[in-house]
């Protein structure tokens, strides 16, 4: 005979304790794929593992169909015909690469060319794998090619132009960015609510996590010396992206310098103002070229322009002090000894 | 009190048997998930092909659409030692103690640890 004066409660309770953790049938899912030559992670919020697969394996095809359109070192891209014919002829372009062209020429203008699209040449002289550093008559030569105001964009015949032979377009300080807001509008169609695409570290996130809470992102310590000191703040976002540019990414030293690759497109040569500096903004596309044209600019004139622009910003200068603007405030939690 | 004991039934008995199950596996489940990532993932066609400890030093060769891929671990490091691949972005990357090596060529990643301490600290994704 059972006892049901000490069965139904503990029934009960287990049912409660089963309920607690089913009664939101939302769960999070990820997926990584390597794109653009770098590392795409894709966290959602969603029903069941079928809906998210169906919704990141789409975003993930969405985000390599562009990657070849503007693919740097492949000569089937749209980016390589316009290189290739720079000084020759304009050459006609899909929506999306005249669109991303057009994003990098706007940003270039609204950053007095601190960003600048063309720095290609000078990127090129730069081997940071060998530790090799240009000659300055080679830096100097090539800097009369950078310029982002010989690219000619004619919007009604979609073709895009770049005036001077040997110029080069080089979009790899803003496609990543770019991607991370295709992706999202992929999800997004795909009936996602919630996700945070992470290509590299351009990142958006939207909606809210399964907790109901903000997704959080860590910041790298630009001058990390130990696992333990590995992020140097945290930060709260729904419906925002960050991006963060750092000198610590591609570099070597030589005689005690360092050289990185955020080169300055008005000599040619690293920047050294800021060891790094994350922006925040709504779309990534902003926030990955951005953070570039606040780095060459410096912590008090890439404050004004972050101001400017009504982006936030968190810059690290090259004494290791913190700058950020006051629409982080509530969202960013700086990490201690910081 | 010592009635309601008495008066348990085998039923009874099964279920509290169930519920501390439950409670000692969730220690060991949330033990795991706290515990410090030092695994190294490699990826190949996006599917895991193997999951190594860090600490063991080894040499791994992975296939792929320019021949075998030969990824080195060695002092808590890794590496791709020798590549195919035309461009050799993955070779130039040199040694990583964390984070990610890409061979887009060859579609392969190596995820080195991390990910476990990250969730840790409560972080989704790290930018920078």
């Amino acid at each position: 005979m059972i006892n049901f004066r000490l069965f139904f409660p503990l029934l009960l309770f287990s049912c409660l304790l089963l309920s607690s953790c089913s009664a939101d049938k939302m769960s999070t899912y990820k997926k990584s794929k390597a794109l653009l030559d770098t590392f795409v992670a894709i966290t959602v919020v969603a029903d069941s593992k079928e809906t998210a697969e169906e919704a990141i394996d789409n975003a993930f095809d969405v985000i390599e169909k562009f990657g070849e359109l503007i693919n740097f070192y492949s000569d089937k891209s749209e980016l390589s015909a316009v290189n290739r014919n720079a000084g020759i002829r304009e050459v006609k372009v899909s929506p999306e690469t005249l669109d991303i062209i057009e994003k990098a020429v706007y940003i270039a203008e609204r950053s007095g060319g601190a960003f600048d699209p063309t720095i290609g040449p000078e990127i090129q002289l730069w081997d940071f794998f060998n530790k090799i550093r240009p000659s300055d008559a080679d830096i100097r030569k090539n800097l009369s090619l950078v310029n982002y105001k010989n690219i000619i964009i004619d919007k009604g015949n979609s073709t895009v132009f770049l005036k001077k032979k040997d110029m080069l377009l080089d979009l790899g300080g803003i496609a990543k960015g770019y991607a991370a807001d295709l992706a999202v509008q992929a999800l997004k169609e795909k009936g996602i609510s919630a996700g945070l695409v992470a290509v590299a570290g351009d990142i958006k996130a939207f909606g809210l996590k399964t907790d109901k809470k903000p997704w959080t992102v860590g910041i790298k310590n630009p001058r990390q010396k130990s696992s333990e000191d590995e992020i140097i703040a945290k930060i709260h976002l729904s419906g925002k992206a960050i991006s963060t540019s750092g000198d610590y990414e591609r570099y070597f030293m030589l005689n005690g310098q360092r050289f990185h690759h955020l080169l300055n497109p008005r000599t040619g040569y690293p920047a050294y103002a800021c060891q790094s500096v994350s922006v925040i903004a709504d779309q990534a596309v902003m926030t990955d070229a951005f953070s570039t044209a606040l780095f060459i600019l410096g912590p008090e004139k890439g404050l004004e322009l972050a101001k400017e622009m009504g982006i936030d910003a968190l810059i690290i200068d090259d004494k290791s002090s913190v700058h950020t603007t006051s629409g982080l405030e509530g969202i960013l939690f700086l990490e201690r000894n910081h | 009190m010592k009635e309601t004991i008495k008066n348990t039934t085998l039923a009874d008995r099964l279920l509290f048997l169930l519920l501390i199950s439950l409670s000692v596996a969730g220690i060991f489940i949330s033990r795991d998930a706290l515990s410090q990532g030092s695994e190294v993932v490699i990826e190949v066609d996006g599917k895991p092909a193997y999951t190594l400890p860090l600490y063991e030093d080894r040499l791994v060769s992975v296939g792929g659409s320019y021949g075998d891929t030969l990824i080195e671990i060695k002092e808590k490091k890794v590496r791709v030692r020798e590549a195919h691949c035309p461009n050799q972005i993955c070779v130039k990357e040199g040694w990583i103690s964390k984070g990610v090596i890409v061979c887009l060529p060859n579609k392969l990643i190596i995820i080195v640890g991390g990910s476990k301490k990250d969730e840790q600290l409560g972080i989704d994704a790290i930018t920078g």
